[in-house]
């Protein structure tokens, strides 16, 4: 009997390995992170009966139909429940949004969110540089793509406005990629880990890819998977860890055309997610221990920081420059090093997710933050378009 | 005329060529709502002030201060690349709504916010004429 109105909670996580997985198939690396997650959640890979997002990969209508193609294909029954967002690189931790609220209104059980990149996969999923920097300068549309826009300088544009209009220095954005390095370099799935901690001159003397913004402000390209199973609290206080609740959510939809955009420096929409997921939590900025902000490029996370209110509008640059990001920091953020350093493959907001839930679980080994008890989650879609924010706790 | 290798404009609907075709004619026409008077640029359905679908397209000065920009260092294919570095200039025309384009015949280092502009036609193939900036 479907249970209405019951809580709900994040009862497993799992990462698979992060890096060139051109040798593997995407849905080997996705069923990988849905069984890890089943796994660590302590339920069987048959009692899943929900999925929001993304399915094993395919061609034609299986990949327009991800419910249906995870039904008899893929788990030799039927499924109950499909929804999606469309936030981009967003989506898949938004989505976590989605799974609460089917399993809260009894329309399943056991749902899972997952994402992969692998494979020989052209555009966005591929482990090629050259090709993904292509097919992604294509997503601005016509009237900006022919002009030779890419990802990068779609955000440049907004740091350099930034910079003008506040004074924020690129010394103060290159402290973001030295802070997240650093918890890289605790965490063996990080793809830029291994390489060591930076220093604030190591991003300034990087090659300029779009001024103002150095290759080390960009995130990694690269492949991986990982996966959420949300499930029923009940349910989750029988697994081995304690169960991770979403206690406030909030969207906020901005624009497609950058020239619709009244202003690229600040960016209302993203503050009007922040505060309906404050408002629902009923807690207060001060409350939150550590947080995960989309990282796309360093820029993003200073609005991130300014648009959920932790800091003023304007003042982001301070803000992180006094260290506040790192792990002893006042916010720590992006504690496995983010886009930036831990990984950016497929919908790879759900790996921030991920770390947040370790950190609140105390899992989060020489990352942990001390007396982690609410985190806060952002992410972007586009260039600013979409966003969403979670304030996440344990139950 | 040789090769043009960079991106062309693709998919763009036929209610959206009164704009490619004024370049084409070394103008810009830009749609401006019957109802409220509200431009619209890049090309709308719908008027983002009043939802009408009505527009007119009415010639615009083509003069504007500069609302941002950067310098693209590392372009998207090997055809972009060979004109690095190049300026994408984010431009608030004199109008009032926003253009982007590339921002030609200046020292990137000598781009500036505020700074005014005014656009230049690019025929880059007998197709497609692009807009562009340069310093007024």
């Amino acid at each position: 009997m479907s249970q209405r109105n019951r809580q709900a909670a994040i009862a497993g996580v799992h990462l698979t390995e992060q890096g060139d997985l051109t040798d593997r198939i995407q849905p080997e690396v996705w069923w990988e992170a849905v069984a890890g997650a089943c796994a660590d959640a302590g339920v069987e890979v048959g009692d899943i009966d929900g999925l929001v997002g993304e399915a094993p990969e395919g061609a034609g209508i299986r990949a327009f139909l991800p419910g249906a193609a995870l039904g008899y294909d893929t788990l030799g029954k039927p499924l109950r429940f499909h929804a999606t967002t469309a936030m981009g690189a967003a989506a898949a931790a938004a989505n976590v949004h989605l799974a609460a609220y089917a399993v809260s209104s009894g329309l399943a059980d056991v749902v899972v969110v997952a994402t992969a990149a692998a494979g020989q996969a052209a555009g966005f999923a591929s482990a090629n540089r050259d090709d993904a920097v292509k097919t992604m300068a294509k997503l601005s549309g016509p009237y900006e793509y022919i002009y030779g826009t890419t990802r990068v300088s779609d955000y440049a544009v907004l740091a350099m406005r930034h910079m003008h209009e506040f004074g924020t220095t690129p010394a103060q954005l290159a402290e973001i990629a030295v802070a997240q390095r650093a918890g890289a370099v605790l965490h063996p799935l990080s793809v830029y880990g291994g390489r060591g901690a930076l220093t604030v001159d190591d991003v300034l003397s990087s090659r300029m890819i779009a001024d103002p913004l150095h290759l080390l402000d960009c995130c990694a390209i690269n492949q991986g998977g990982g996966a959420v199973v949300v499930t029923s609290l009940d349910r989750a206080r029988d697994s081995n860890h304690p169960p991770i609740q979403m206690l406030g959510y909030g969207e906020g939809h901005s624009h497609i055309d950058v020239n619709s955009s009244p202003d690229l420096a600040t960016f209302p929409a993203a503050k009007l997610a922040a505060d309906t997921a404050f408002d629902m939590a009923k807690v207060a900025r001060t409350d939150i221990d550590v947080a995960g902000i989309a990282d796309h490029f360093t820029i993003n996370v200073v609005f991130g920081l300014e648009s959920a209110g932790f800091c003023a509008v304007g003042e982001g640059g301070s803000f992180v420059e006094s260290g506040a990001l790192r792990l002893n920091g006042s916010l720590p953020t992006n504690t496995a090093g983010g886009f930036l350093s831990f990984s950016h493959a497929g919908s790879c907001g759900l790996f921030t997710l991920i770390e947040l839930v370790e950190q609140l679980r105390g899992d989060a080994g020489g990352r942990q933050v001390r007396a982690a008890e609410l985190a806060y989650l952002s992410g972007v879609g586009g260039a600013m378009q979409n966003n969403f924010s979670a304030i996440f706790g344990r139950a | 005329m040789t090769t043009y290798e960079k991106f062309l404009p693709e998919d763009i609907p036929a209610w959206q060529m009164p704009f490619w075709k004024s370049l084409e004619a070394h103008a810009v026409a830009v749609q401006r709502c019957t109802e409220c008077g509200t431009f619209r640029y890049v090309p709308k359905e719908l008027c983002p002030s009043c939802q009408a679908v009505g527009a007119d397209w009415v010639p615009v000065a083509g003069e504007g201060t500069i609302y941002t920009y950067t310098v693209v260092r590392r372009g998207p294919t090997s055809a972009f690349q060979a004109d690095t570095p190049y300026v994408i200039a984010h431009v608030t025309m004199s109008e009032g709504f926003r253009m982007v384009g590339q921002l030609l015949d200046v020292d990137p280092a000598d781009v500036s916010i505020g700074a005014a502009v005014r656009v230049r036609y690019l025929d880059v193939t007998d197709e497609w004429t692009l807009l562009a900036f340069e310093p007024a």
